[in-house]
């Protein structure tokens, strides 16, 4: 973890710097006179963050000097394949959904996280789709009467 | 007392009751999934109750609040996979009874000492919450400010190994919760021209995104292990091994009586949370048995005592949050949202302003306490079954609710988005071991923090030395720096502690705070 903590300390530090210099002066105004300016907490908030992150960076690597860098992986291969996987299968429906088709949107991803993790058996990948959808359906539609899309 | 017994009045009646059912057993289904706690399971349901009745949807988000603080101990015992990390110490000795045979055995203490913790602590809550509420009303924006930073910074401190990541989350929180328009100069802030983020980021898509999904991609990716764990439970047909006998009753009721004392406590001081409640009655008992030794080995004292702390940090954890308005826990910052949205803002005044609705939401609790004894006594062989469901069939499901509940929340695409982008830092906050609790609860109180602050530099007139005239602020500014002080000494003895374990190849470092 020192490794992935050293990383992170230094991607945050560089983060809070351009967001202390570049973003909130652009993204905020300065307020009118007599107000306490809309900038303070943010500038805050970011300025902590640098001077925590750059402590982050100092700790680790001041113990990586003394003991050696741990070099155990953080992010395994599965949970990285998991994680395209459920980014692939959210693209795409979110796609068919800005095209129109909600219950195609519906229907992509619960059967797309499915046959992408492993399911194959053709009754459990048309029917789980089939039984959310409709028992969604029936709980807004029906039930509380209240459409959702 | 006459609000109570109304509140009660409100909460008997075939539709709340109905409701709080759903609640619990829902809540114990997702409990007894290995990773889905309670803080998903309300996050996910909160946008489901925006046609509920207030009480009705209250209780329902309170019964799977409580109803997955007790299933979390099916899959420890089961699987020795705690659904939530303040299970981690019922798994110690549940597993082993589980392994010996005896696991309907362990799943009842489990039950029955879930349920008494619950019970005997919900009652703590509603003896102290309205005394508190009263002394904070006498607190002013300086004290508040200065009570709502040592807060965070307890909290920030004590989640996670590093205090240092505690608080660069907890900053983050803070930071997010500045987005959007500002309520005194009406000007955008950090929205990117967006106008959708112009009212700020709503919390539900942001806790479902951090929560829910980020957890499935991980449960996704550790997909086979628990497929493989959760095929090898066994059970032994002896009646004396699936009943919980009086003896153990006997031995059992001190046990769980420390560890509901334990977890209230624990509960209602804000950070804490019920992974170190369950850890030091855990700790307690063994102290006090009169063979430790056999404490691991399958001990029912052990279950009993894990199980009545955790369940029992849930009800008293409201306590900062009715009376100060300060969400102690992940859970309470998240209910914060569903009691806005209902018509109950969490701090002093409501006590005043809407005392029905509190006894409402009190009479409801002890109901979904006794409902829990129902539902996981007569369910709890179809809830250790489910925990057979391979993984894969799980994940689809909560993503798609996932997904309605983020859409629900502003009936637009653009908060789908914003629980993604959450879900993305959310997994690598996870894996980098920077705390969400933190930042949700930064994000959730960071709007309190900055209205308080801003009102104190007007009545301090920019002057840190007219502090002197708070003397509660300023005795709340040296326990910030005290905890700082003895939260950083403690993390550098642990880590000590630690490598010098692991370079005798004998890590058995306790497991640190998880909120």
């Amino acid at each position: 973890m020192k490794r992935a903590d050293l990383v992170s300390g230094v991607v945050l530090t560089v983060f809070s710097i351009v967001m202390l210099i570049a973003v909130i002066p652009a993204q905020i105004e300065p307020a009118p006179d007599g107000y306490v300016s809309p900038r303070l907490v943010p500038n805050l908030a970011m300025i902590v963050i640098a001077g925590l992150s750059l402590l982050l960076v100092l700790k680790n690597l001041r113990t990586s000097v003394v003991e050696p860098r741990a070099r155990e992986a953080v992010f395994s291969r599965p949970e990285m394949i998991a994680l395209l996987k459920v980014a692939v299968v959210f693209g795409v429906s979110v796609g068919l959904f800005g095209l129109g088709a909600p219950l195609a949107a519906g229907i992509a991803l619960i059967a797309g996280t499915l046959f992408l993790l492993g399911e194959r058996r053709p009754l459990i990948l048309v029917l789980m789709p089939a039984g959310l959808l409709l028992t969604v359906w029936l709980l807004f539609y029906k039930v509380l009467g209240t459409p959702i899309v | 007392m006459d609000h109570l017994i109304i509140g009660f009045q409100n909460v008997l009646t075939p539709s709340t009751l109905f409701w709080v059912t759903v609640g619990v057993t829902l809540g114990y289904v997702l409990g007894a999934l290995p990773g889905l706690g309670k803080a998903t399971g309300v996050a996910v349901a909160i946008p489901m109750t925006f046609y509920l009745h207030p009480v009705a949807a209250i209780a329902l988000l309170i019964g799977i609040a409580k109803g997955s603080a007790a299933g979390s101990a099916v899959s420890a015992i089961l699987l020795n996979t705690p659904g939530e990390p303040s299970s981690a110490p019922t798994a110690l000795d549940g597993y082993p009874l589980a392994r010996q045979g005896k696991a309907q055995k362990a799943l009842k203490m489990g039950l029955f000492a879930s349920v008494i913790g619950d019970f005997l602590s919900t009652l703590v809550l509603i003896a102290l919450a309205a005394p508190l509420a009263s002394y904070a009303l006498l607190i002013g924006p300086v004290e508040l400010c200065a009570i709502l930073l040592f807060s965070l910074t307890f909290i920030g401190g004590l989640a996670g190994r590093s205090m240092l990541k505690g608080l660069i989350a907890a900053a983050f929180g803070v930071f997010f919760a500045t987005v959007g328009i500002e309520t005194e100069t009406f000007i955008p802030r950090l929205t990117f021209g967006l106008l959708e983020l112009d009212d700020g980021i709503s919390l539900v898509p942001m806790a479902i995104g951090m929560l829910a999904v980020a957890e499935m991609v991980i449960q996704g990716g550790n997909a086979q292990t628990l497929d493989r764990e959760a095929a090898q439970i066994d059970d032994s047909a002896r009646p004396e091994d699936r009943r919980v006998t009086l003896a153990e009753w006997r031995r059992c009721l001190p046990v769980i009586g420390r560890g509901t004392l334990i977890g209230a406590v624990v509960g209602i001081l804000p950070g804490l949370g019920a992974s170190v409640g369950s850890f030091l009655s855990y700790g307690a008992t063994q102290r006090a048995s009169k063979t430790p030794e056999k404490f691991g080995t399958g001990m029912i004292e052990g279950v009993a005592a894990a199980e009545s702390a955790d369940n029992a940090v849930v009800p008293s954890s409201f306590v900062p949050l009715f009376a100060l308005g300060i969400p102690g826990s992940v859970i309470a910052a998240i209910l914060i949202a569903a009691l806005v949205l209902h018509g109950l803002t969490p701090g002093p005044m409501m006590f005043l302003e809407q005392p029905q609705m509190i006894a409402d939401l009190y009479a409801a609790m002890l109901c979904a306490s006794v409902i829990l004894l129902i539902v996981g006594y007569v369910g709890q062989r179809v809830f250790a079954q489910i925990i057979r469901v391979p993984i894969r069939l799980i994940i689809p499901v909560v993503l798609f609710l996932c997904c309605i509940g983020a859409y629900m929340t502003t009936n637009s695409l653009f908060s789908i988005y914003l629980m993604l982008g959450f879900a993305l830092l959310g997994f690598f906050a996870r894996k980098l071991e920077f705390s969400f609790v933190t930042f949700l609860i930064g994000f959730v109180i960071g709007p309190n923090l900055e209205l308080t602050f801003r009102q104190s530099l007007q009545i301090l007139d920019h002057d840190p030395a007219r502090l002197v005239g708070h003397p509660i602020a300023l005795l709340f500014g040296l326990l910030t720096i005290a905890t700082v002080v003895w939260i950083s000494h403690s993390n550098n003895r642990l880590s000590a502690r630690r490598a010098a374990a692991q370079s005798a190849g004998t890590d058995q470092t306790a497991e640190h705070s998880h909120i």
